[in-house]
């Protein structure tokens, strides 16, 4: 092998990396903050059958889940201007981000809703609490810890997914990669070292997300 | 005025018609034992009584206060209606503490402290003052149903409706329960319990109740019922228990 390794190619972008990475985690975040409130909307709409807003999570979900996230992106990004309905890259990302992992938590924390024993609610009930009261003391913490799990998994997923954001020129970390590499010329070690930056990130989200959920949710968030 | 009111009560699910015509008066500080067989409608008749379940037609009154048929709007029936249930229902995410301060502090909005020390006091009341931090899965079946009994109390409810709460328990741990309601019962709370305990009811009880296909078929009082039944399916009813 006569390929000589030349790392520091690589990290005299090092700024282009750090700001490409901070743009994907605040995609995540912003993502999966505002992705988890439309998903537990859409989970007890759908789980209580709230009118007419059941049906309409219905559409959406399905929709979602059964179409490629970069056309998803692509749609918002291409497709709306033609509507008059003009985004610049982050916005359409952010926005893109945020239907996507809607939809799929909003069937994950359905699961945990409808998992709560209709004589908890019958209790709550008989303790003159209102439905409002009773979604958000008695159903919704214990679904959130059962699911938790499954939360965390796809928050790392969508957060990976983000990597598609690049495709409409919205500088994270993969398009800093595809930056670097066009200009160093060195697509192996830009590569590995976007690979593994992307694995730490995605190891760390995991653990970060689990520890939250221990605080916030209690013992049974596992 | 009797405290809880029920005028020809009918209740159907479906086709299938479960209340037909129910008629009783409960007074203050009475207390009630409603036995008879499975499905003859104890249960739903209990639960037509804080509104867990609707009824058809007749009339329910708490405290002089009309239940509606179909209302959705209970929280004022419910405030003067406690009920503990066969399966405790205890929240699982709360602490023994946290579960009978929580419809206190967001229904009677009380203050933190104040919801504190009724907590405390309701626990003390089941004998349960040292679980106040514990969470429901670190309880026994007996001491869950205890904090489920504090729980209700501390809404301080004119009735408390109890359906069959001992009967998911383990025979050694019925005894327990059994000593708090009979301390409740003497404390003067209005008490209408669906129970298979027949010796509780004779004892306790100050009026039994026995529920034969959706009707009243016979009540009095407990001890005189139980030695003379009047009807043969009480008398077979008593019969099989025993
Ligand atoms: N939610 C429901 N939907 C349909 N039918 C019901 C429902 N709840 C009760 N029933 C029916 O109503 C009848 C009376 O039931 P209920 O639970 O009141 O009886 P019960 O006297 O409490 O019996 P048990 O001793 O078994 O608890 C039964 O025929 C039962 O099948
Ligand atoms: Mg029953």
């Amino acid at each position: 092998m006569s390929y000589q390794f030349d790392f520091v190619a690589v990290f005299d972008y090092s700024s282009v990396l750090l700001a490409g990475t901070a743009h994907t985690l605040l995609l995540t975040t912003v993502g999966a903050v505002a992705g988890l409130g439309i998903g537990i909307l859409g989970a007890v709409s759908r789980a209580w059958q709230i009118k007419p807003f059941d049906r309409i999570f219905a559409v959406y979900v399905e929709l979602i889940r059964n179409t490629p996230f970069l056309i998803q992106l692509f749609f918002i990004y291409f497709g709306l201007p033609s509507l008059g309905f003009r985004l610049d890259e982050w916005q359409a990302a952010i926005l893109a981000v945020i239907i996507n992992l809607g939809a799929y938590t909003t069937e994950i924390v359905r699961a945990g809703i409808e998992a709560t024993p209709r004589g908890q609610i019958e209790a709550a009930e008989s303790l003159a609490m209102t439905r409002p009261q009773i979604f958000r003391h008695v159903v919704l913490p214990p679904a959130l810890a059962k699911v938790w799990p499954a939360i965390c998994s796809q928050m790392v997923i969508v957060m990976l997914g983000t990597s598609v954001c690049s495709q409409i020129a919205a500088e994270e970390l993969t398009f800093a990669a595809n930056f670097i590499q066009s200009r160093n010329f060195r697509a192996f070690e830009t590569y590995f070292i976007v690979t593994v930056i992307y694995f730490v990130l995605a190891v760390a989200v995991r653990q970060l997300l689990t520890q939250a959920g221990l605080r916030l949710l209690g013992r049974r968030a596992r | 005025m009797a405290l809880v009111h029920i005028d020809a009560l009918h209740k159907h699910f479906g086709s299938n018609h479960v209340l037909k015509g129910i008629d009783l008066d409960i007074e203050e500080g009475q207390v009630i034992a409603l036995i008879g067989r499975s499905g003859s409608g104890k249960s739903t008749l209990l639960r037509t009584i804080n509104g867990l379940e609707s009824f058809d037609e007749g009339r329910i009154e708490v405290d002089g206060e009309r239940i509606h048929p179909h209302e959705t709007d209970l929280r004022a029936l419910r405030q003067k209606v406690g009920m503990v249930f066969q399966q405790f229902n205890l929240f699982p995410h709360l602490s023994a503490g946290q579960n009978v301060m929580l419809a206190t502090r967001i229904v009677k909005k009380m203050p933190e402290q104040d919801a504190v020390d009724l907590a405390k006091a309701m626990l003390l009341k089941v004998g349960l003052q040292d679980k106040f931090d514990a969470y429901p899965d670190q309880l026994s079946g007996g001491q869950q149903q205890r904090v489920a009994i504090a729980r209700a109390l501390a809404m301080q409810p004119r009735v408390l409706l109890c359906d069959e709460i001992t009967s998911a328990l383990d025979p050694e741990l019925v005894n327990e329960v059994l000593a708090v309601v009979r301390n409740l019962a003497a404390e003067g709370i209005t008490l209408i319990m669906v129970t298979h305990e027949m010796r509780f009811a004779r004892e306790v009880g100050d009026k039994l109740v026995f529920m034969y296909q959706g009707r009243i078929h016979e009540s009095g009082d407990p001890q005189t019922l139980f030695a003379n039944p009047q009807t043969p399916e009480l008398a077979s009813f008593i019969g099989s228990i025993n």
